[in-house]
Order: C-alpha cells, then structure tokens, then sequence
C-alpha cells in the first residue's frame, strides 16, 4: 500500500499498465513534455518515448478515430481528453465506430477515452460537464466512473485490458482533494461490480463519481441522528451492477438517486426505473433524485453552487424520506 | 420551374486507353485478371439495379458504376498486409482482391453470412483477415480518414513496411474529420494513401458547391503531402499515379493523395433519377466507360482473343447467377441473436465472487468546503 491522491493513482495506473504491455500507449493534447494539463501523465515521455506518449494536434475526432483504428491491430490506446466536456468533438467516431464495430463485424475496440469530468471549480459551461449519460445511452461502450483513488486505479488497469470501448470519467476535484492507502503493482477492480461505502437499514442513497462522497458525509451525518444509511457507490454504468443496487433497495425499502450530471435525461432516471420495475413491492417510499439543475454548469459560485447537488441538497432530500 | 444546367466545362480526357501494351508489365492472364473484376462488378451491380426495380431488395442500392477501372488500379497495387476501406463504389476492388459475391449478395438480402451476420448493409464490409479490408464509420462521411490514419499510425509504430489506402469521394473531403485525418496523418509522416474519386456529384452537389478549389488536389497543399490528379477511366494511368502514391507513402515520406476524375454512371441511389446531372457530362463520360475502354483496347492494342474475353464476361454471368442461388438459400440470421457479439469477452468482467465482499468505506470523504488539505502539483491546473 502507498498513499496516493486519486490524480497519483491513475497515473499509477497507466504508468504500470504501460511497463507490462508494450501494446499500451498513451495520445492526447499537451500530454507529452507538459505532462498534462493535470499532470497525469507528468514524466511519461521520458520513460516510455514520444511513440508511446503521443502529442496530438488538437482535433479530438482525428485522435479518436485513429486511437480506434490502433486498437482494431492490437495496440491498447488511452485517450486522454483535455477536459472531458471535448469528447463531444469526438462523439461520431467514438458512438458510431468505437462502440458497433465489434457488433458489426466481430472486430474488438479496446480503446479507453479518459478525461476529468465535473464541476464545482468554477471553470464554466464548457470545462465542467458530466456528459456520461450521452454514453451510457450508446449500446457497445462501457462506462466507469471511479469515486476513490483505489478505484482510480484499479478500474483503470481493468478498463485498459478490457476488449471493448471504455469511456472512463475521472472527477477533477478529486484530483487532489481526495487521498487514501492505494495497493501498488497489480491491483484490478472488475467493470460492473458496485461498492457499498456505508453500510444500513433505513435508506439506500444510489450514487456514483464524486458524489458519493457528499452521500457518505450525508451518512454519517444522519448516523449521528440515529438513521442507518446505506450508500451504493455504483462505480460502473454500463455494465449496471443491478443486483447490488436490488439487494440494497430490498433491504432498506427507500431509496435516494444522487448524481451530479444534470437530472433530465440522466443515469438516475435508469436507476429509479429498474427499481421501481424489479423492487416495487418492496418500496416503502418513491424513489427520490437529487441531481444538477437542467441548465449549464454557470461560471459564478453562487449560480454553481444552486445548480450543482450538495451534502445539504442529499440530506434534506434523505430525511424527507425517512421520515416518509 | 426548371432550371437549365450552364454547359459543363469538360475535360480534355481521350475515349481510349492510350498505354502501349509492349510497355507495360502485364502479361496476359494479369490483364484479364484486372477485367475480370471490373466486369464482375458491373454484372453484380446491373443485377443489383433488377433486383431494386423489381422490388426484390432491402433498402436502398447505391452502384459504382463507371468507377471500375479507379477501384481495381490501385487496388491491384497493395502489397501483403497492406490495409484499404472502400466507400460504395468499389465492389470491384473487392472483387479484385477475392471477395465472393455470393457472400455479398447475401449481406445485401439481409442473410446470417459473416462477418456480420445481418447486422449491416451488403454494401459494407471489414474484414481484415482474409482481405485487409478494415473497418470505419460508415456512417458519416469522411470518419474513415482518421481512422486510416489509425492504422498508418500503427504500421509506422510496428515498423511494418506497409500502407494503408483510403477510397474517398469528392463530397467527403469536406467534413472536419478530412482535415483532422490528414493533419495528423501529415504530422507523423505516416503511410496513409488517399484514393480521392472525383466522380463530379456527391449525391446531386457538384464540386462548385462542395469545395472553393477546382480539383481536391488543390486542398493537398495544406497538408504537406504528395498528391496528383490522374484519369480516372484509364486503368493504366490509374496504376501509374497511384503507384507513385503509394511509392511515396512506403517510403516512409508520409501520406499521399491520389485524385482521379471519373464519373458516377448512375444516381447516388437507384431511387435517385439524376436529374441534375448536364446531358453533355453525361455523354461525355458515357463515351468513356472504362470497362468499355479497356476491352476495346485488349482487342484492339493488346491482340488478347475476343473469346477469352467473353469467356470472362459469360462466367461473370454465371458467377452472379450462383451468388443469387446462394444469397436466396442462405438462411436469415435468427432473432435470438440480436444481443450477441455486442461486448467482447474481457479478463476483468464481474465473476459471482467479486460481489461477496464489496464493503468498502470511504473514511475521509473528500466534500467541497469540507475539504482542508489540497494538494497541488506545479503547473498543473486546480
């Protein structure tokens, strides 16, 4: 075990990844001798060599769709988006080839499309989205988003060796906010396997990506009041651990959806429906969303934080159905 | 109201193959070898063309005819472990290259044949394997420029002395992913050959409204690469320009892109009358239909027997009618299988025991506000 912030333990991941298969590398905007916006892959190109840490133009369907064409011969790319709200520039090749080449043709895309995602830090409509419903929508990708550095790493290593297109959504707050005891050398978790955070009785909170922590607060929060909470942290999307999401539900009987991509149209919608068609007769309460308001993430802290979830929001939403 | 089309400004091309058989290094099985496939290719789309008419096929039919001899050219040049992605207009370099038209055919009808087993249209087709024809998204054009660029990328990456060779069209060299495809391509000097089809309509826009330049040619400047324009119909001059393409791709001096002028004989679907095309284009390229001109020069220059000829035109014949009977037997692919092959097998895909100890607290929850330690490292943002 060493210490890592969630930033260390993804560079962690891909710098292992990247000694054990020569088949791995790395291509994305300034990632080369900066290192990185964030500083993920600082160091990489003195190790691995400007074929394996590769500088793009800027042009994220370019990349994209050669970092696919790659993947098809047996190289394991990693794209790294700037920030992740440019995948958008890169959707045609990443939903229309990345994702159906393999049902089409029966040839494997193990490609991973890697960016910080979120708000919160007061970077604006266009570097703080949660775009990963536009994906999870989109049969053929998988679709993680780690909330812990553990996870960071240890379903980076997984989604590298995995042989389909995997969208994998870093949160950039975390990058340096979040720090714990991460296992070094080989270290997976598989892809479509949730984690309980909390463990209670009284309400389960469904969440993933950096909202989980503001849901594990609310936790314990409400444990000091005597409530038993517990907390799902699902940790892939696609695929959806249902049986750990229906276990919890079956157990507790209410159950609070929190994430912090905006609420029409997001995953929770998902969740709330597979519960209420497969744990109905077990629900003592509707199932509850607290999610981003359906505008743009705003600039000014006031209006961000109006839109975006908090430990308040999740709360007040929490004992509401406590006490329902 | 109607709109009279302004006399198009034709091209100085020749209706005949000027290329003196004494100087070329075919002999004769490979000149019939490249007729075969250009022939083959225009009794399986005049087969094709029936079937729609007669309401016998699924979908739409979308033919490369008049496109032959710009297909099979620079197809015949490719080497082994060469890569190429056709767009619809090349059955014949398919053909070329071996593919069955049964299995094509029976794509077309919608039939449980691989590699897609009914889950695409007969008109697309990857298979590296056995042809090197690679997959893209066929769905917006140009998207398979990037991902030649891909795959020029990882023969450059594992030294492989080979290229890879994009068909596109005059239309596709407009979406952003043209630009971005050859950008990198250019920037990593990599062995990347674009076959640019000026066939004069993408779908009914001519190039005057696709593009502020006279030849696609003119837009390699802005990419540092090689490029020349070459008649289209002329298999020869074909051969030769795009064999100095690819030469230069090869050699590791970086992409290349290889114009042709040619036409589309017919609409950009079978659904589609042309009504937007001047009479005069359309004699004029009529005039010189490549397989027309190219059979008439193996008789006439090459002194090749008109019978071996028509015994290649009788067994295309026979061929297309094999691939019907074949296409028609095959069975359809069966509705169970609509959810298979969608996620390859992975070795970290969730086992029954992942999920027997899956508590995992978190005990220092990072939470804005909250949070008091912060960690920066320089330069890097937040």
């Amino acid at each position: 075990m060493a210490q890592m912030t969630y930033l260390q333990a993804i560079s962690d991941a891909l710098r292992y990844e990247m000694r054990r298969d020569s088949n791995v590398f790395v291509l994305g905007e300034d990632i080369g001798a900066f290192g990185g916006a964030f500083k993920i892959t600082q160091g990489f190109i003195d190790e691995f060599g400007a074929e394996r840490v590769i500088d793009t133009p800027i042009s994220e369907s370019g990349f994209v769709g050669a970092a696919c064409a790659a993947a098809t011969t047996g190289f394991r790319p990693v794209v790294e988006f700037q920030f992740i709200d440019f995948i958008a520039c890169a959707f045609d090749q990443i939903v229309n080839f990345a994702a159906k080449c393999y049902y089409r043709w029966g040839i494997a895309v193990p490609v991973v499309f890697r960016g910080p995602t979120g708000g919160g830090i007061h970077a604006g409509p266009y570097h703080s989205q949660n775009p990963e419903a536009w994906f999870t929508h989109v049969p053929g990708l998988k679709v993680v988003l780690p909330a812990t550095a553990k996870d960071a790493k240890g379903l980076l290593i997984a989604a590298i060796r995995d042989n389909n297109p995997v969208v994998y959504m870093e949160n950039k707050f975390l990058y340096r906010h979040y720090k714990e005891d991460v296992p070094e050398g080989e270290y997976t978790v598989p892809i479509g396997v949730a984690a309980l955070r909390t463990m209670g009785d009284d309400l389960s909170i469904i969440s993933y990506g950096a909202t989980v922590h503001l849901c594990v607060e609310v936790a314990r929060t409400l444990e000091r009041e005597g409530a038993s909470v517990e907390v799902v942290d699902l940790r892939s999307l696609v695929p959806l651990d249902r049986e750990t999401v229906l276990a919890s539900v079956r157990k507790t009987g209410k159950v609070l959806v929190a994430h912090e991509a905006n609420i029409t149209g997001g995953f929770g919608g998902e969740i709330a429906a597979i519960i209420a068609q497969d744990a109905f007769e077990y629900l003592d309460a509707p199932v509850m969303r607290i999610a981003s308001l359906d505008v743009p993430v705003p600039f000014s802290p006031p209006l961000e934080m109006a839109m975006l979830p908090s430990v308040d929001k999740i709360l007040a939403a929490a004992r509401q159905l406590l006490a329902y | 109201m109607s709109q009279t089309s302004p006399k198009p400004d034709l091209p100085d091309f020749p209706a005949e193959i000027e290329a003196d058989p004494k100087q070329l290094p075919y002999d004769k099985e490979q000149l019939l070898r490249f007729f075969a496939a250009m022939r083959l290719a225009r009794a399986f789309e005049e087969k094709l063309g029936a079937l729609y008419r007669q309401g016998k096929l699924l979908g739409a039919a979308y033919l490369g005819m008049g496109q032959e001899a710009t297909s099979v050219g620079c197809i015949s040049l490719l080497d082994k472990g060469d890569y190429f992605s056709t767009v619809s207009r090349n059955l014949s370099a398919w053909f070329y290259r071996g593919v069955e038209p049964g299995h094509v055919l029976a794509r077309w009808f919608g039939k449980d044949q691989s590699p897609s087993h009914g889950r695409d249209l007969g008109l697309f087709l990857a298979d590296l394997e056995n042809y090197g024809i690679a997959p893209f998204h066929n769905g917006s054009m140009a998207a398979w420029i990037p991902t030649g660029a891909g795959y020029a990328l990882s023969f450059k990456m594992r030294k492989q002395p080979n290229i890879y060779l994009a068909f596109t069209g005059d239309g596709a060299t407009s979406p952003g992913d043209f630009y971005e495809g050859l950008n990198f391509a250019s920037i990593h000097k990599l062995p990347l050959v674009i076959i640019a089809e000026m066939n004069q309509f993408a779908y009914s826009t001519p190039p005057e409204k696709q593009m502020p330049v006279k030849n696609i040619a003119d837009r390699a400047p802005a990419f540092n690469i090689y490029s020349e324009i070459a008649y289209g119909n002329d298999l020869f001059k074909v051969i030769d320009a795009s064999r100095r393409g690819i030469d230069h791709a090869r050699s590791g001096n970086g992409p290349a892109l290889i114009e042709l002028k040619t036409f589309r004989q017919r609409g950009h679907g079978e659904h589609d009358d042309m009504s937007y095309v001047p009479r005069e284009l359309r004699e004029f390229w009529e005039n010189r239909d490549p397989i027309r001109m190219y059979r008439r020069w193996m008789i006439e220059r090459a002194e090749i027997p008109a019978l071996d000829i028509e015994r290649i035109e009788e067994d295309a014949s026979h061929q297309i009618e094999r691939a019907v009977e074949y296409a028609e037997a095959l069975p359809y692919p069966s509705p169970e299988a609509v959810t298979e092959r969608l996620y390859a097998p992975s070795p970290h895909d969730p086992r029954a025991e992942d999920r027997k100890n899956i508590f995992e607290p978190i005990e220092n929850p990072a939470v804005p506000s909250l949070t008091a330690t912060k960690e920066r490292s320089t330069g890097g943002h937040f």
